[in-house]
């Protein structure tokens, strides 16, 4: 009894015949609640998007308002590899080849045909600044040309294994861009070097850079950004493995040397330097 | 560290900044406001400030949840809703199947004497052999009453660990612990923050359940105070000897002997009484004593005069008995039985608690049903759709609620106690604010319980004696002879002195001993013509003869005041009519007139005047007796009257009643008005409560019952329209012969209803035909007779120092004071803390949305996490706990004892129209505030909310180190997750900022904030306490710490392999 009272009541909550009341209410008070909301949510959001108009208003196009997060520019290697790891076997193709196609497709935009159609040849060792002068813009702002070729053994032209193939590796590490940045002071270029962790050290052999002393010259400085300069070319720095020991896991560090670059965080391991594992293997 | 420092400075610059759009988002949004609520204008800039950024480094560690299943959360959840219904249909049967009925249970007091020794093989003047009673003993067990089976402590403490809101805290965090457990099989690095969320959970509903447990542990210890220690002492005789033993010895058939302020020891059958008289008040509600013989004198067990009853007191004179029960067996014992086999419901506030979790739940499904349907259509596996949907339910729970709740029940119990209202169960503090019909007893709740003078006739005039309980009322004219002479009367024909050593007293507070009638006129007299014991020494008693039922008078004789005057002074009292059958005379103005057939006729009147009252009418009258006949030194005898009783000169009348308490008319009015039904259910006879319920108001003036109306017109009882008569006096004989179609006719007819001469299951029948009808009923009582309606009313209210320990361990409520008028106190409290937990709920409800947004579009529009879980917990249980208790404080909107009481099955604590106006209106407001910080944030670093949009998947992935934002910087993964903490702290800040608008929202329901005012102290000091709380987890350094063990276990894991390898 009390059970089928309680069925008819569930079913009249849902749809009550006699008061024609759909959970509750009739068509037309479902129907103002909606047009309530319906409403209400529009004018939300139309608040909010004005808003948010007017926020975007208040920023610049050419520099975000806050920079202080990216005080110490990052460092990152290609190929990135999985996880910070690089690891292939000599003798098994695939298991290099895609590092291989990652750095043809990312020095690509290298080509010195390319540059040199896109960018020009800046005076090396000194700044490449363009200023605006006042609120008159001088863009779209020039950049300067860095070629393949610069990189030598690592430019993937005379090898097109990058030495991989060979046991001699070549790691590509480029610092995160930072929009007006100037890396060192007094004429010295900022350059890397790259280092084994202690127990590694005299695992990692012989150590080639490519720009000559692994620099990176200060004409490509300062960045002004994907809108001002849009053809903006990061200048990269390789480095190559001659001797490295084999079949081993090595801990290789490399960080940017500057007179002018705070050191990063102790928590970031990006900042300023790039850690990352090496382990070339050479049996089956 | 080095992080806050230079927050703090970016910090003043957005402030710069973003000062010019706040203005505009403040105006737009105060828009809006006056839309949806229009009392809110005032929150109109708050908004605006959530857009200063502090730095709170808190993990943003992923929401992802694995799991099992969710049709384990929700078949936990359905089979415990389905227990908690069998348990309630269980108790309803058993206290329906439960009708023993105490009227018939016992005959010997239809047996003769001889009869009575034979069944309980007893010799009348012997008593019971040693051996015997000792066998006795054996079979029938001690001669007390089984105490209710307690509940054990742990039981008392589960209950609060588990009870109604901690379920559905618990399931929560079961879900989490659950999640975890299958993150941590499956990934590598688990995010600790399903565990955290699980371990935080857990500890607020066990911190919670301990805290309402000793809060109701508090209360339990007040209420141990009050049982009597003290081992109870009976005179029995034994082998023709007479023995003090402990009443708990006592057994059937003993032969007991009890004397004035004895307590009876078991139900005796009276063999033999001289002038015993028994207060049964806490059986039966009877506010006189009733006097005990040997003969049987009615039907009823309960009526007759030849049987006491255990556990109430001998008043005066002596008797000896047959015991005839013992222990539970006894009336009492049946009552204490009845009491503890009946099951209390649950209390409206636990039945609206089960509500909202119904609600709440109901809205977390069907969001997390939506969103995993969404999930799936967005191309998620099914099995992270299927974690995202538990991450929402749990995200749902209000974790922050059960304390809150908690510490404003605590709150109003604390404030009810010091108005005198002891709660014994915490839900029990709103119950009387739901209240709709108060079922009162009528001796010791509405009256003194203490006859007193009310009126006096002399002087052929009625005159109103004083009863108010601090002498404030009404004086007569004392200057006439009359009452010179019914004054002396009155002290000198009568036994009852004070007891020693309370003369700093006041008198009405005096214990006497005595006859409450006579006390009555001892306290009278004291109170107005000085001190008795001084009128008594004055004029030496010479002779006395007792009041007796046959002769129904008692009588003195007295040497005069004046030394040369050798006369005797003889004073009777009696019942009236028996008085004036003596007389000859009467005095008027203090002058001896024969008694004419007018002045018969005019004490008739008065007589009647008074009877109809419901009070005891005292004759008195006296004669100086001729000194020739009564020379000085005449022996008078007592015992075969020697001297005249007759021709006496007749003084006047005193009229006694056990007057209502000062307070309970007034009180009563208020519960009128407050929209409450007062009945009046007492073991009194029917006249004495009419009488009663007129004087305090349960029958208002100008209402008239059935009787009223037949002999105003003239006409039989059977031809009045029971429907003109909205008062009503039931007997309860009548109530006996009422089917329940026809109780419920007389609940819901009439709005004044007497019931008297009730007894302890009737009045338990009159509280279920109340709840019947849908009422929410309070019963308030202090004797035995009430404790099983107290038992099974919604809320049982005991009389803290009248009330007998039966009643109190029944009651869910003590009032100290024994004031009906702290019911008012009480109902106003209840009401006031049902609106304040409204706004309370709804306070703390908004903030659930602008928690869960952020977590919803991370899934949908893969936007970085924009408020972590840690961070929802520092607003759940940090800053918005002290605003969400203050409401608990806020001033009545209105004034709520005007109001009609909520209708239990409409007016609900939280209700779809809470949640609307919490989820769908505030709640998406403050969202919008806080996403607005969130993109404010995250633009000015150079991530526009343009490229946000499906970057979560290279913004979580901690070997991603170049990440391009709007502007073609790169970025680290630690620098993109600083810009997210950031984000997080602004998204926290923003919700304590529209939580300030929110809180100012929440704390009016009709008024508008200007009429309402912020007088709240509690809550001014909440939105400081709050800012500067968040301010503190903001600036902190410490409160970094979190994310830095993060990343030293896993530098730690790197060195690790460094030098593993």
């Amino acid at each position: 009894m009390a059970k089928d009272a309680e069925k008819s009541t569930w079913k009249d909550f849902i749809w009550n015949s006699r008061t024609r009341e759909f959970c509750g209410r009739t068509g037309s008070s479902w129907g103002l609640i909606l047009l309530f909301y319906l409403v209400f949510y529009i004018f939300l959001a139309g608040m909010f998007c004005l808003t948010m108009y007017v926020m975007l208003q208040t920023l610049d196009d050419y520099k975000p308002t806050w920079q202080d997060r990216l005080g110490t520019p990052g460092m990152m290697i290609r190929p990135r590899g999985k996880a910070m790891e690089i690891s292939y076997n000599t003798t098994n193709t695939e298991t290099w080849d895609m590092y291989i196609k990652t750095l043809d497709n990312f020095l690509s935009p290298y080509n010195n045909s390319l540059q040199a159609e896109k960018n020009e040849e800046c005076t090396p060792d000194q700044y490449f600044v363009q200023a605006d002068s006042g609120d008159v813009k001088n863009n779209p702002k020039r950049s300067c040309q860095f070629n393949r070729t610069f990189l030598e053994k690592c430019s993937g032209l005379d090898d097109h294994t990058y030495g991989y193939q060979a046991g001699k590796p070549c790691i590509i590490i480029k610092l995160n861009r930072v929009i007006g940045m100037l890396p060192g002071k007094d004429g010295q270029a900022p350059f890397v070097t790259c280092g084994a962790k202690k127990e590694d050290s005299d695992k990692i052999g012989e150590v080639e850079y490519y720009p000559e002393n692994g620099t990176f010259n200060l004409m490509y400085y300062p960045y002004y950004g994907k809108k001002a300069q849009v053809n903006y070319s990061q200048p990269l720095v390789a480095i190559k493995f001659l001797n490295i020991t084999l079949n081993e896991d090595i801990n290789i560090e490399c960080r940017i040397i500057s007179n002018n670059i705070p050191p990063g965080s102790v928590r970031d391991k990006f900042a300023g330097k790039v850690s990352f594992k090496l382990r070339i293997n050479t049996k089956g | 560290m080095a992080y806050s420092q230079c927050f703090s400075v970016s910090l003043s610059h957005t402030n710069t900044h973003t000062h010019t759009y706040a203005l505009s988002l403040s105006l737009s949004l105060s828009l809006s406001l006056s839309l949806s609520l229009p009392s809110l204008s005032v929150s109109l800039f708050l908004l605006s400030l959530s857009l200063s950024s502090f730095s709170l480094s808190l993990p943003s560690l992923s929401l992802f949840l694995l799991s099992l299943s969710l049709s384990l959360s929700l078949s936990l959840s359905l089979s415990l809703s389905l227990s908690l219904s069998l348990s309630l249909s269980l108790s309803v049967s058993v206290s329906l199947s439960f009708p023993p009925s105490l009227s018939t249970f016992q005959t010997e007091h239809k047996m003769s004497i001889e009869e009575c020794c034979r069944k309980f093989n007893t010799d009348i003047v012997q008593g019971l052999t040693n051996a015997k009673a000792a066998e006795f003993l054996i079979r029938d067990g001690p001669n007390c009453l089984t105490p209710p089976p307690t509940t054990p402590e742990w039981i008392k403490f589960c209950r609060q660990l588990f009870g109604g809101f901690s379920i559905l805290l618990w399931t929560g965090a079961i879900l989490c612990f659950l999640a975890y457990a299958i993150q941590a099989a499956t990934e590598d690095e688990p995010a600790g923050d399903n565990l955290y969320l699980g371990i935080v959970l857990s500890v607020v509903v066990v911190v919670t359940g301990c805290f309402s447990y000793f809060q109701e542990a508090k209360s339990s210890k007040i209420m141990e105070s009050f049982k009597n220690m003290v081992p109870q002492q009976a005179l029995v005789i034994r082998e023709g000897e007479k023995m003090t033993i402990n009443a708990e010895e006592v057994v059937a058939g003993d032969l007991v002997e009890v004397k004035g302020g004895d307590r009876i020891p078991a139900d005796l059958r009276v063999v033999s009484a001289h002038g015993c008289k028994v207060d049964n008040s806490s059986l039966t509600g009877e506010s006189e004593p009733q006097s005990r013989s040997p003969d049987c004198t009615h039907d009823n067990p309960l009526e007759t005069r030849n049987v006491a009853f255990f556990s109430t007191n001998c008043v005066e004179g002596t008797a000896r008995g047959i015991v005839v029960c013992t222990g539970d067996r006894t009336v009492m014992g049946r009552i204490a039985t009845l009491t503890s086999g009946l099951e209390s419901g649950k209390t409206p506030i636990a039945k609206e608690i089960e509500h909202f979790i119904h609600l709440i739940t109901g809205v977390a499904v069907f969001l997390g049903i939506t969103f995993f349907i969404l999930a799936v259509c967005l191309g998620y596996t099914w099995l992270e759709a299927v974690i995202f949907l538990i991450g929402i339910i749990v995200a749902n729970v209000p974790e922050g609620l059960l304390a809150t709740v908690t510490v404003c029940l605590t709150l109003t119990a604390k404030r009810m106690a010091k108005k005198n209202c002891l709660v014994k169960n915490l839900e029990a503090v709103e119950t009387l604010g739901s209240t709709s019909t108060i079922c009162s007893d009528k001796t010791g709740t509405l009256t003194q319980n203490r006859m007193t003078v009310a009126h006096m006739w002399f002087d052929n005039q009625i005159h109103e004696a004083d009863t108010t309980e601090d002498q404030s009322g009404a004086s007569f004219d004392k200057t006439s002879a009359s009452w010179a002479a019914l004054a002396r009367v009155a002290a000198l024909c009568n036994r009852a002195v004070f007891k020693a050593g309370q003369d700093q007293l006041p008198i009405l507070k005096r214990d006497t001993a005595g006859d409450a009638s006579e006390s009555a006129l001892l306290k009278c007299i004291e109170l107005s013509c000085g001190s008795v014991k001084q009128i008594r020494e004055k004029n030496k008693k010479v002779a006395e003869i007792p009041f007796n039922s046959t002769n129904k008078y008692q009588l003195s004789v007295h040497e005069t005041e004046d030394p040369n005057d050798n006369r005797y002074l003889l004073v009777m009292k009696g019942a009236p009519e028996r008085i004036l059958d003596r007389c000859t005379t009467i005095i008027i103005q203090g002058k001896e007139q024969p008694m004419d057939e007018e002045m018969k006729e005019s004490f008739q009147n008065a007589y009647m005047e008074l009877g109809g009252l419901g009070e005891r009418v005292l004759g008195f009258c006296h004669l100086l007796m001729p000194e020739d006949q009564y020379p000085k030194g005449f022996a008078f005898d007592c015992d075969d009257v020697n001297f005249t009783t007759e021709s006496l000169c007749f003084v006047g009348l005193m009229s006694m009643i056990d007057p209502p308490r000062a307070a309970v008319p007034d009180a009563v009015g208020k519960c009128r008005s407050a929209g409450i039904k007062v009945i009046m259910v007492t073991g009194d006879h029917p006249i004495t409560a009419k009488a009663i319920a007129k004087g305090v108001g349960i029958i208002s003036e100008g209402n008239e019952t059935v009787e009223d109306i037949a002999s105003r017109l003239n006409i039989p009882v059977s031809q009045v329209n029971p429907r003109d008569a909205k008062a009503c006096v039931i007997h309860g004989t009548d109530l006996k012969e009422l089917s329940q179609d026809q109780m419920d006719d007389i609940l819901r007819n009439h709005t004044e209803i007497v019931f008297a001469r009730t007894s302890p299951q009737q009045k338990l029948i009159i509280v279920e035909g109340c709840q019947r009808l849908g009422a929410i009923v309070a019963v308030t009582g202090d004797g035995v007779n009430d404790s099983p309606a107290l038992k099974k009313a919604d809320i049982g209210v005991a009389m803290g120092i009248s009330g007998s320990d039966v009643s109190k361990q029944a009651a869910d409520m003590i009032l100290l004071d024994d004031n009906f008028a702290s019911i008012v106190t009480g109902v106003e409290e209840g009401r006031l803390i049902f609106d304040n937990l409204k706004k309370s709920i709804a306070y703390t409800l908004t903030s659930n949305i602008p928690e869960i947004t952020p977590f919803l579009l991370f899934i949908i529009v893969n936007i970085p996490l924009p408020l972590g879980t840690i961070t929802i917990l520092c607003i759940d249980l940090g800053t918005d706990m002290v605003p969400a208790i203050s409401l608990a404080y806020e001033a009545a909107e209105s004034d709520i004892m005007k109001r009609q009481p909520r209708n239990p099955t409409r007016d609900k604590l939280v209700n779809e129209r809470l949640i609307s106006i919490a989820y769908g209106q505030i709640g998406m407001i403050q969202a919008l505030g806080g996403f607005f910080s969130y993109f404010v944030i995250l633009a000015e670093n150079g991530f526009l909310p343009s490229i946000l949009v499906g970057i979560r998947l290279n913004w979580d992935d901690r070997a991603c180190n170049d990440l391009e934002d709007s502007y073609g910087q790169q970025w680290t993964y630690e620098q993109r997750k600083i810009v997210e903490f950031t984000c997080h702290t602004a998204f926290f800040v923003s919700i304590v900022v529209v939580q300030w608008a929110d809180v100012i929202v929440c704390k009016t329901r009709r008024n508008s904030v200007f009429q309402q005012g912020m007088k709240n102290k509690i809550l001014i000091f909440g939105l400081f306490e709050e800012t500067a709380l968040a301010a503190f987890l903001s600036y902190t350094p410490g409160i970094h710490l979190h994310k830095q063990i993060d990343i030293d276990i896993h530098l730690h894991k790197q060195t690790y392999i460094y030098t593993n390898r």
